[in-house]
């Protein structure tokens, strides 16, 4: 989900992301909830739009993770 | 008996190198275990465990290395005590267990790099190796190509192991690491011969240049991390 978000440039409305992401509403919801609970994604208000933005601790997280995914196709793990 | 082959105009050089090399292993094993953290795989706390040992083995030599090489007062004060009370093999004692553990760590961080993360799981094998591991560290005291000749071996399978993984990924990091791991082998292959002090620095260089090629591997994964962009055309995410 992060990765479909910083595709977007960051910010994306929910219902592109529940399709792109493949999920079901209630999947989507709960992954959410949990994302906005660690602080890695926001919801703002743009343009009469509700979108969903990643925040600057979710692109840090994001990296790291893209990171440990690239150490650990290196070794094969 | 000789417990170093190090000649004296490489002493300074030579505990460099081990510093240089104990940063490594422990940028790889904190690279692993942060791995591990946020995906919770095991093969990456295993493969943590074996760069730890491997470092551990590196502080082992370092400590012990440190006071036989440069701190002279110790030396004297052990030397004249060693003669007045005549505990010189308490002075031994300490080589022999310095180096005995940097062996002995060394193997099993290299064994488990070789073993488990692929089995993730500690196997009934494991004793038996380990036990021989530890024969090898104890013999190496006397016989001190035993030590060298198992470590080729070990790197000889771990290399094989990440040639089998470049097949399949195809990627430039894996690359890298096999040459990583094929230079420590051949410094593995010169060490061999490190009864004669030059044939030790040559082999010590070499090893240096096993972690340099690490250290890039290691500044490859992170700054490949960070040019996952926004647009997100790494077909590896996709």
């Amino acid at each position: 989900m992060l990765r479909i978000m910083q595709e977007k440039g960051g910010r994306i409305r929910k219902t592109h992301l529940m399709y792109k992401a493949n999920l079901s509403h209630k999947q989507m919801t709960s992954y959410l909830e949990e994302l906005e609970k660690n602080g890695l994604v926001e919801h703002i208000q743009e343009k009469d739009k509700n979108l969903i933005r990643i925040t600057n601790k979710g692109r840090e997280f994001f990296v790291q993770y893209a990171q440990m995914r690239e150490f650990e196709k290196t070794f094969g793990l | 008996m000789k417990i170093v082959f190090t000649p004296d105009w490489f002493l300074t050089s030579d505990v460099l190198i081990d510093v240089f090399s104990f940063v490594i292993l422990i940028l790889l094993f904190s690279l692993a275990f942060k791995s591990y953290k946020l995906n919770k795989n095991k093969s990456s706390l295993f493969l943590g465990a074996g760069f730890f040992l491997m470092a551990f083995a590196e502080l082992a030599t370092i400590i012990t290395k440190l006071p036989l090489y440069y701190n002279t007062s110790i030396t004297t004060q052990i030397g004249t005590a060693a003669i007045n009370y005549n505990f010189i093999g308490t002075v031994d004692i300490f080589y022999y267990f310095g180096f005995f553990f940097s062996r002995l760590l060394f193997l099993l961080g290299l064994y488990i790099i070789y073993k488990i993360p692929y089995d993730k799981k500690i196997t009934k094998d494991f004793l038996i190796i380990l036990y021989l591991i530890f024969v090898t560290s104890l013999l190496s005291h006397s016989l001190y190509y035993f030590h060298y000749l198992t470590a080729l071996i070990f790197i000889a399978s771990i290399i094989d192991n990440y040639r089998k993984t470049y097949q399949k990924t195809k990627l430039k990091t894996t690359k890298i690491l096999v040459l990583g791991f094929s230079v420590m082998a051949l410094s593995q292959i010169v060490f061999l011969f490190s009864k004669f002090a030059y044939i030790y620095a040559i082999a010590q260089t070499i090893q240096l240049a096993s972690y340099v090629i690490l250290l890039m591997l290691i500044v490859k994964i992170i700054k490949d991390g960070k040019k996952e962009k926004p647009g997100g055309d790494n077909p590896r995410y996709a």
